[in-house]
């Protein structure tokens, strides 16, 4: 109607844009769910007054799990009574976000009855995201969830959803089966998923290679991130076919090689690597992968403690293992992982992420708690010195 | 293992809910050694988890 006002005409700025407007999705879960409907009006409200309407207000959940739902409640809810509650759910997905379509449309089929019908794809930890639901359907949410064959993923100071990359599924650079391990992992800390015991929350996520797809470097406190312990494989007859291709390779591959490890004899048409001073930046392998190859003898390296800022700045997780291989059962990586979760819940202090008990503590009491062998890849960034030489009481 | 299952039970009688860590230095145990009894307790139904904020455990009314 021309001479109707506006119900939401600062949202409405939102969709003249060029991408695709969340508000659009919004207005069309509007039209058929009510807690939608009143999600638009408060955030035209935010909009106006430049204020947030959303504050916590009590712990919720489901049987059994003290993970895996946020609450969250309007402070406006006299205006919108729909969106007085608007619960969040995490939900587990599946080891690389591989779904069937049928199983999406099942679980967008049990949103819309219990909730608004609003989801991310996804959170940063990975769940699939249902956003806004009542108190009371909770419980009945998560048992038609769980009978789909669904599982909360983490929240709160818990272990919180392993995530990975899609690996040997879809990426020809994979080290290891990251799919494997992150179900592994999944289930052997059920425990720790679903009972929120630690001094903050724990994120572990695996990477098949140093592109580091899921950006664990910066993101998880224990980033699991493949590797080769052998040799770069080459391949001469695609590296003649880049060249007759008219491909740059000196310029392009050799002289990036931020350790110079690559050389190509222009003549002959081949490459050499130095795999000895290879950093694994993977920049050759990316930009020829025809050519080039990940090693055959695939692991993974260890890091620990990114996070964004909390209590300390953003920190980038560092080495702590620089190479264990990855084979099913993947008892090493359990037993590495029950180690520092024990060592950081003994030592750390609430709303604590490990890397910065271990950056309080000092890595020596951290590595001589832990049993850790203390190794020169363990540095607090590139080109940095490592942690420490030896122990004080130990020089005469 | 049984031995320390009970001494979780005796425990528990004494307070009214308490976090595994807070059990573990009470008894003088490594944590590790209460979360795995604490959890096979759960299973015989003879504990209930609290979720506060972080889990505590308490004994089955």
């Amino acid at each position: 109607m021309a001479n109707e006002e506006k119900k939401t005409p600062l949202l409405d700025q939102l969709e003249e844009g060029r991408w695709p407007s969340f508000v659009k999705e919004i207005k069309k879960a509007a039209a058929k769910n009510k807690k939608a409907e009143a999600l638009l009006g408060q955030l035209e409200l935010s909009y106006r007054e430049k204020k947030v309407h959303w504050k916590h207000g009590g712990i919720v959940g489901v049987k059994g799990y003290g993970g895996g739902v946020i609450g969250r409640y309007s402070d406006v809810p006299e205006q919108f009574p729909d969106a007085a509650e608007f619960h969040t759910i995490r939900v587990n997905q599946p080891a690389g976000w591989f779904y069937t379509t049928e199983a999406l449309r099942k679980l967008c089929d049990i949103w819309e009855k219990y909730g608004s019908g609003l989801t991310n794809f996804h959170g940063s930890t990975g769940d699939a995201i249902l956003l806004g639901t009542d108190t009371d359907k909770l419980q009945a949410c998560f048992d038609e969830l769980a009978e789909a064959g669904f599982d909360l993923g983490g929240s709160g100071s818990d272990l919180r959803t392993p995530s990975c990359c899609v690996g040997p599924a879809r990426c020809e650079f994979a080290c290891f089966d990251t799919l494997d391990v992150c179900h592994e992992i999944t289930m052997e800390f059920q425990n720790e998923l679903h009972r929120p015991m630690w001094p903050y929350k724990f994120k572990i996520k695996i990477a098949g290679c140093p592109n580091d797809c899921v950006a664990s470097i910066a993101r998880a406190d224990l980033s699991v991130i493949g590797t080769w312990r052998d040799e770069i494989r080459v391949n001469q007859e695609e590296v003649k076919a880049y060249a007759e291709a008219g491909f740059d390779i000196q310029g392009m591959v050799v002289d990036k090689c931020p350790k110079k490890a690559v050389k190509y004899n222009a003549e002959t048409r081949e490459i050499v690597i130095d795999n000895e001073s290879c950093t694994r930046c993977m920049h050759c392998i990316n930009e020829m992968p025809r050519a080039l190859r990940v090693g055959k003898e695939g692991g993974a390296t260890l890091l620990i403690g990114a996070k964004a800022p909390i209590v300390k700045s953003a920190f980038m997780s560092w080495v702590i293992i620089p190479f264990m291989e990855m084979k099913p059962p993947y008892t090493e990586l359990k037993d590495f992982i029950r180690t520092i979760t024990d060592w950081w819940d003994e030592n750390g202090k609430t709303r604590e992420r490990i890397g910065e008990t271990i950056y309080r503590l000092g890595m020596p009491k951290f590595l001589r708690d832990t049993g850790i062998k203390p190794v020169p890849q363990m540095v607090t960034a590139p080109r940095a010195n490592p942690y420490y030489f030896w122990y004080p009481e130990e020089v005469k | 293992m049984e031995e320390l299952k009970q001494k979780i039970i005796d425990y528990l009688k004494t307070v009214d809910k308490a976090k595994n860590k807070e059990v573990a230095q009470a008894l003088g145990v490594s944590k590790g050694e209460v979360d795995k009894a604490v959890t096979e307790l759960a299973k015989e139904d003879k504990i209930e988890f609290l979720y506060l904020g972080t889990s505590y455990i308490k004994l089955k009314t």
